[in-house]
């Protein structure tokens, strides 16, 4: 039994990143996560609307992506989906941190963040949905 | 939203950056600090005031570092905010940025 839920459906335009935090944010203050659980919640599902959006094919969509933070006893199930082209966050090979700054790649990191922030990452593509399913606890 | 200002003191142009640097406000930042490095000599990101930073927002500090290295210039980000110091540290950013805890002036 969830504590506390809250859904969000998000178009495919990264303006509404600011809304997605809005409702993070609200969540967490309503339910007395700290400030860095509510970081933690932001960063993970701006990583993957953003990459849904620019490399997912969601740009322009109506009711591109939905976001689930459910509150549990012992942590927050955060889930992420999107009706994008099939992707797989949990099989990206993980960037070279040790590589030299001239020999950084601009992208990558994102999804880096994610796997650091979030436990229990779950993928599995759905009807024409990719499904994200993390756990964060508190 | 993001608010980034640009000041000249001792030498040193500091880039002060107060907000969410995500993708809505990733190339404004990088646009400030290019425009920084590419007219001083030295500059420092003072990112004291910054609440929120994704990738992209770390992007935009890589390639403003990669502009002053190729110019010869120098390039530290300093003051990190609680959440900007965990998205550098997860990243790696300390073997490839001067990354200092206040500001050289």
């Amino acid at each position: 039994m969830p504590l506390s839920a809250v859904e969000l459906t998000l178009d495919g335009n990264i303006e509404e990143l600011e809304r997605l935090a809005q409702e993070v944010t609200r969540f967490c203050r309503d339910n007395d996560l700290d400030e860095d659980i509510e970081f933690d919640l932001n960063l993970a599902f701006d990583e993957l609307f953003v990459n849904a959006v620019k490399h997912g094919g969601c740009k322009g969509m109506k009711e591109a992506a939905r976001v689930r933070i459910e509150l549990q006893e012992e942590g927050v199930r955060a889930e992420f989906a999107d009706r994008g082209s099939e992707f797989d966050p949990t099989m990206v090979t993980p960037p070279d941190l040790s590589a030299p700054l001239a020999a950084r790649p601009p992208g990558g990191l994102g999804l880096h963040l994610v796997r650091n922030t979030m436990q229990d990452v779950q993928y599995r593509r759905d009807g024409g949905w990719n499904h994200v399913s993390m756990w964060r606890p508190v | 939203m993001i608010q980034v200002t640009e000041e000249v003191r001792a030498g040193w142009c500091v880039v002060a950056a107060r907000g969410r640097a995500d993708s809505n406000s990733a190339d404004d930042l990088e646009a400030v600090l290019r425009h920084a490095v590419e007219n001083n000599p030295k500059v420092a990101a003072d990112f004291s005031g910054l609440d929120y930073i994704s990738s992209a927002g770390l992007r935009a500090v890589l390639q403003a570092a990669r502009a002053a290295q190729e110019g010869r210039k120098e390039f530290t980000v300093c003051r990190l905010s609680a959440p900007a110091r965990k998205v550098f540290d997860m990243s790696g950013m300390r073997h490839i940025l001067r990354i200092e805890e206040e500001l050289p002036c």
